[in-house]
């Protein structure tokens, strides 16, 4: 792995890093000034020059959704708004929270000239009700900046106002959502909105709003700071930069790691991040988030750390970069069961498929779990996550039924098994010493 | 006026329409719980997915999805019968099987679409979750939360229709739980439109729970009486009994809606002051005998002719050619509310005039000569200038304050202040007993349609006022409504040759050749 | 909508009684209205403040929350109900909310759950009969390469172990929340030092 900068970790080592003072030592708010001199589209060309892709788990080009927005004379005077998206709820993913941790100026930097950028005079960090700890540090920050001039009215004497606030979640993933973000700021319940309107027209309050997350405006600074090129010269063509990865699961050294982005997935297992347990094997990663798709072993020895060959050489996405590491002791009829159970938990309820179809496969994953299952059972679950699949309002749905997909897909042995082996305890006068809870057994069609 | 296709029907639209609206004009129904003409778009339900093969990505709902040009999409294929199934499969996870004890059962878009869409078996094998059933959320309404599919529809009632903001969805997950602030009841004047609206048993109709299994009920169009508006119903009945009113739809008149007290009258037909016999000087008699009494009455009189503002056109029509051969007899139409009514009023559709028919009483009046108002006959009758007043329908004795002559004679449906001092008193039809006409505040003409045999010896107004003719001087029209409306029209330019047959199912607007309600699409 | 929280009509109707804001907290909600351009966006601020003073949402927090924004209470309560964190009932002084989700349960927190359950005699969902501790399983706290973990109140606690947990239990117990909850950080990853 060639030398590359810390954009996003470079100040994490200092305990004092999130204060003003270490802050500006450390160079944040230093083009800060240069930028709110500058011809906005062009800021918004610079971003989108250098390949910035949404780090929150969609990876849309960050600089083509702030170009959504219309112009003043098209919006006919409504304010823009943005939001910082730091609701960080996907299972897998804990990188959001450092980085406001750790260095908070950085990422209000970032969402001063974001703002400039996009003409908004109001910004929000939406952090999830859990970061109340983190929300007070950021608070602080906030109160730091405003009060040495960097937030307020004419900032650094260029006459561009802004004022930036924190908003508290209350516990619910789906606030991740965009526009169930929006709903959620605006006083409603967090249920997330048809599109069209696209927030980008028509997002809160009536006005247009980006919604971006905390990484990808974090890195906005340092783009400004070093140009476009420098951004896209670490990477992949297509997927620039580098990359904030949450690691989590049976790898000896969990943690956040910033790589540049196209490094093999095994050797960022092996090699940095201490690999597996003494001897263990790889079962399966899932590399963005409990969301996506499952690898195998032999997909993730062939796959690199980026968006293009993730998909490629498994049908799964980089995403948040959550990645959850399962070696050959995870029972994975299990950890679908523990996925599923989270989903249901967290299903808004607002659509139909999703409503009532997470939490039956999730029903029904508990029995399977137990072994009180049938190959029925498996034909209906796959069935139901296809039903779901691309029907609903919202992202959800499909996130809730990818792992069910691609679990039964690639480790359908072990599903088998697992009803085998409760069969087999069946006693002779055929009733199940297994069975527990799950209701009369309507016969399969 | 953009041109869109739908199953390769080619059909142009107004702008602002959208594609289940699109698909209607060509003929195609395209399924849907959440979606309501009146009110917002929820998006909720997923049955109206439907496959996009041109103009835009799918699958997509079309509830959502604006018409514009190029846009094609299909509703008969492969996959959105698939769709359509599994939405029917998951509404019916957690839905309890109560259609043998719910009202619903009949009218239930639930049971309706599952026999076309549904996958006709479960494969059920785990637990349906639970909700409390049977709770009382007003006096009118009883909510059966597990039977709710979370449309959301009851909920965009209160917030855009009543603003009252009652009915929430509370909870998340399939715990979703449809409700009311604990403690409180539904306080507002339109609650039976929440029973009208709500897809399933969920929310029911107090009243008529248990009372009647709907598919025995015929359907009548009418109009409400209740007040000058007019809402545009459904007169439900079996048998001979009415059941119930419900909302016709009628965008110019009252969208989809009709208020509480409107519908609470689908059983005043019935009620205890209800007139079913003649009388005369408080003796109960034939109709012959009171039609005989009451032109002897009239006879060489000076006569006040008080039209009804509650009364029918056709009604008001014979009243007039009647006073016609009155020598020295004289129309009045009475302004206010008969001092039963009662006055309430709201920014929606309820309004403080309490009679259907004024404007048509006045239309009446205006081919007749004119007629003067309840100051002009209280003056009168305290200036002794009539010997007997003939009144339709309306409490002109009540509406004076009691003023009076000795010579009343009621023709009207329930007993009120004139009827106990008039000394005939004649049985008129209620107005789900026979066929007529009224013109609401808007000058709206409305066709109200005959459900029922008329109670008792009563008879349509229009017959019974004719019949007092016959026994004076000989029929002045006739007992045919069409032919007593389409004479009145002659007479007067503002009908413009309107008649019972060219009046449209939404209403014929005075003053032009119009339909009225003839649409742009709602929401 | 977890098995571990009551239903919104289970909640005592009369739950706090008769309560207001204090003229500090009014001046807090002026400037909370402030930074929001619709009234209705402060519900979730206000039910945060309604819920530090009296410590669970009852059915007189919505009114009051609901008068002072002039809306429906229904409105507050079924925003209040979509949450998880906004409580629907009392619970002890000490909110022990242990994440369950997949990376936290890869490396033992279930176990861990079963050794707070054993040591303090409850169920996940309960609060022991001193009022000090209630337990509860919840989802993802995005510390899932420091599990397993748990938050009290405010306060995260990761990288646990058996061990661990009972001397912050033990802390806890004599009022003196350990001072340092947060992991240390390793130099270049973020690994909590165990």
């Amino acid at each position: 792995m060639d030398s590359y900068p810390r954009i996003l970790t470079k100040n994490w080592e200092n305990p004092n890093s999130h204060t003003l003072e270490e802050a500006k030592k450390a160079g944040q708010y230093s083009v800060l000034e240069k930028c709110l001199k500058m011809d906005r589209q062009a800021i918004k060309q610079e971003v989108l020059d250098a390949g910035l892709r949404g780090r929150g788990g969609a990876g849309f080009p960050a600089g083509r959704k702030w170009m959504f927005v219309p112009d003043a004379e098209k919006r006919q005077g409504k304010p823009v708004y943005l939001i910082c998206n730091a609701d960080e709820s996907e299972p897998g993913t804990f990188k959001d929270r450092y980085c406001m941790w750790h260095d908070p100026h950085m990422l209000i930097e970032g969402m001063i000239i974001a703002a400039y950028a996009l003409e908004c005079k109001t910004a929000y960090i939406y952090l999830r009700g859990e970061f109340k700890f983190i929300q007070d540090r950021v608070d602080d920050a906030i109160a730091e900046a405003k009060a040495a001039g960097l937030l307020g009215k004419n900032i650094l004497g260029t006459g561009f106002d802004f004022e930036l606030y924190t908003h508290q979640g209350a516990g619910a993933y789906i606030c991740g959502e965009e526009t169930a973000l929006i709903s959620s700021i605006e006083g409603e319940r967090g249920q997330p909105r048809l599109k069209p309107p696209f927030p980008a027209v028509e997002g809160a309050w009536g006005c247009p709003t980006v919604v971006n997350n905390v990484e990808t405006l974090a890195v906005v600074p340092w783009i400004m700071k070093n140009g476009a090129k420098a951004y896209s010269a670490i990477g992949t063509e297509k997927a620039t930069g580098t990359k904030l990865f949450s690691v989590s699961g049976h790898v000896m050294k969990p943690g956040v790691y910033e790589i540049p982005m196209g490094i093999p997935m095994t050797s960022f297992i092996n090699d940095i991040c201490g690999g597996l347990k003494p001897g263990r094997t790889l079962k399966a990663v899932i590399p963005g988030g409990s969301s996506v798709p499952v690898m195998t072993p032999e997909e993730v020895s062939k796959a690199t750390m980026d968006y293009e060959s993730i998909q490629e050489v498994s049908g799964s996405y980089l995403g948040s970069g959550g990645m959850i590491v399962m070696d050959d002791t995870t029972d994975m009829v299990s950890a679908l069961s523990n996925l599923l159970r989270f989903y249901a938990h967290e299903s808004c309820g607002q659509c139909t498929p999703c409503r009532e179809g997470v939490g039956w496969m999730s029903q029904i994953l508990i029995r399977l779990d137990k072994g009180d299952a049938s190959d029925d059972d498996l034909e209906i679950l796959l069935d139901l996550a296809n039903n779901i699949h691309s029907k609903t309002i919202c992202f959800f749905g499909a996130s809730a039924a990818m792992p069910v997909q691609s679990f039964l897909q690639k480790f359908k042995p072990e599903f088998l098994a697992k009803i085998e082996s409760a069969r087999a305890k069946i006693s002779p006068q055929g009733i199940s010493t297994n069975s527990e809870a799950g209701g009369p057994r309507a016969g399969a069609k | 006026m953009p041109v869109v296709k739908v199953d390769g029907i080619e059909v142009t639209v107004e702008n602002g329409v959208n594609m289940i609206q699109a698909a209607a004009l060509a003929g195609v129904d395209i399924p849907h719980f959440c979606y309501h003409q009146d009110l917002s778009i929820a998006g909720n339900c997923r049955m109206c997915l439907v496959d996009v093969e041109a103009g835009g990505r799918g699958p997509d709902i079309a509830c959502n999805m604006q018409a514009r040009d190029g846009l094609e999409i299909r509703t008969d294929s492969d996959n959105v019968s698939k769709m359509r199934e599994s939405v029917m499969e998951f509404l019916l996870k957690n839905h309890p099987l109560d259609c043998p004890v719910c009202d619903q059962s009949g009218e239930c878009t639930l049971q309706d679409h599952y026999s076309d869409h549904g996958n006709n078996g479960s494969r059920l094998a785990d637990i349906k979750n639970h909700a409390p059933k049977r709770q009382t959320l007003s006096e009118k309404i009883i909510l059966d939360a597990e039977r709710c599919i979370a449309c959301s529809r009851c909920v965009r009632f209160g917030d855009e229709i009543t603003n009252t903001g009652d009915l929430r969805l509370f909870e998340r997950t399939d715990h979703t739980e449809i409700g009311l602030f604990p403690g409180e009841a539904l306080d507002h004047g339109y609650q039976g439109n929440l029973i009208d609206i709500c897809p399933v048993g969920a929310l029911t109709s107090r009243e008529f729970r248990f009372q009647k299994r709907v598919w025995y009920l015929r359907e009548t169009p009418s109009i409400c009486t209740g007040c000058a508006t007019g809402c545009n119903i459904v007169v439900e009945h079996q048998s001979g009994e009415v059941f119930r009113f419900k909302p016709r739809r009628n965008p110019s008149v009252n969208s989809s809606w009709m208020c509480d007290e409107g519908r609470e009258t689908w059983n005043q037909s019935n009620d205890a002051s209800r007139i079913l016999m003649a009388k005369v000087e408080g003796s109960r008699t034939d109709f012959a005998a009171a039609a005989t009494a009451a032109a002897e009455l009239l006879s060489g009189k000076k006569v006040a002719i008080v039209l009804g503002t509650k009364g029918s056109n056709e009604g008001n029509r014979v009243m007039a050619l009647l006073g016609s051969k009155l020598e020295g007899s004289k129309l009045f139409v009475l302004g206010g509310n008969d001092p039963s009514d009662v006055t309430s009023s709201d920014n929606l559709l309820k309004v403080e005039d309490k009679s259907p028919n004024r404007a048509g009483a006045k239309l009446v009046a205006d081919v007749s000569g004119g007629a003067g108002t309840e100051n002009d006959l209280k003056s009168a009758l305290a200036g002794r200038e009539f010997d007997a007043m003939v009144v339709l329908q309306d409490d002109a004795v009540g509406r004076m304050g009691g003023a009076t002559v000795p010579n009343v004679i009621f023709i009207g449906t329930h007993a009120n202040e004139t009827s106990a001092v008039a000394k005939v008193v004649i049985p008129a039809a209620a107005h789900v007993e026979f066929n007529g006409t009224f013109i609401n505040k808007d000058g709206i003409v409305q066709r109200f349609r005959r459900a029922v045999h008329p109670s008792g010896d009563s008879l349509p107004d229009y017959s019974a006022v004719d019949k007092v003719a016959v026994a004076l001087c000989g029929s002045v029209a006739g007992s045919d409504g069409a032919e007593i409306f389409a004479g009145l029209a002659k007479d007067s330019p503002e009908l413009n040759g309107a008649s019972w047959s060219s009046i449209s199912g939404t209403g014929h607007q005075i003053g032009s050749t119009q339909t009225a309600g003839a649409a742009a699409p709602s929401k | 909508m977890s098995s571990n929280q009551p239903s919104h009509r289970e909640v005592q109707n009369n739950g706090h009684g008769e309560i207001s804001f204090s003229a500090e907290q009014e001046a807090e909600i002026v400037d909370i209205l402030g930074k929001y351009p619709t009234q209705k966006s402060a519900v979730m601020p206000l039910l945060w403040m309604a819920q530090r003073e009296w410590g669970w949402i009852s059915h007189d927090v919505c009114r009051l929350v609901a008068k002072r924004l002039e809306l429906p209470p229904s409105h507050v309560l079924t925003v209040a109900t979509f949450y998880t964190m906004f409580k629907k009932t009392p619970t002890g002084e000490y909110l022990l909310q242990v994440c369950h989700t997949l990376s936290c349960a890869l490396v033992g927190a279930d176990n861990l759950i079963a050794h707070i359950e054993d040591k303090l005699g409850i169920k996940d969902g309960e609060t022991t009969p001193d009022g000090k501790f209630t337990l509860m399983r919840v989802e993802c706290l995005a510390s899932c390469g420091s599990g397993p973990m748990m938050q009290v109140n405010d306060d995260f606690y990761e990288g646990l172990n058996d061990s661990r947990v009972d001397d912050i239990l033990g802390s806890l117990s004599a009022g003196k929340p350990p001072s340092t909850p947060r992991p240390e950080v390793d130099q270049w990853t973020h690994t909590p030092v165990s």
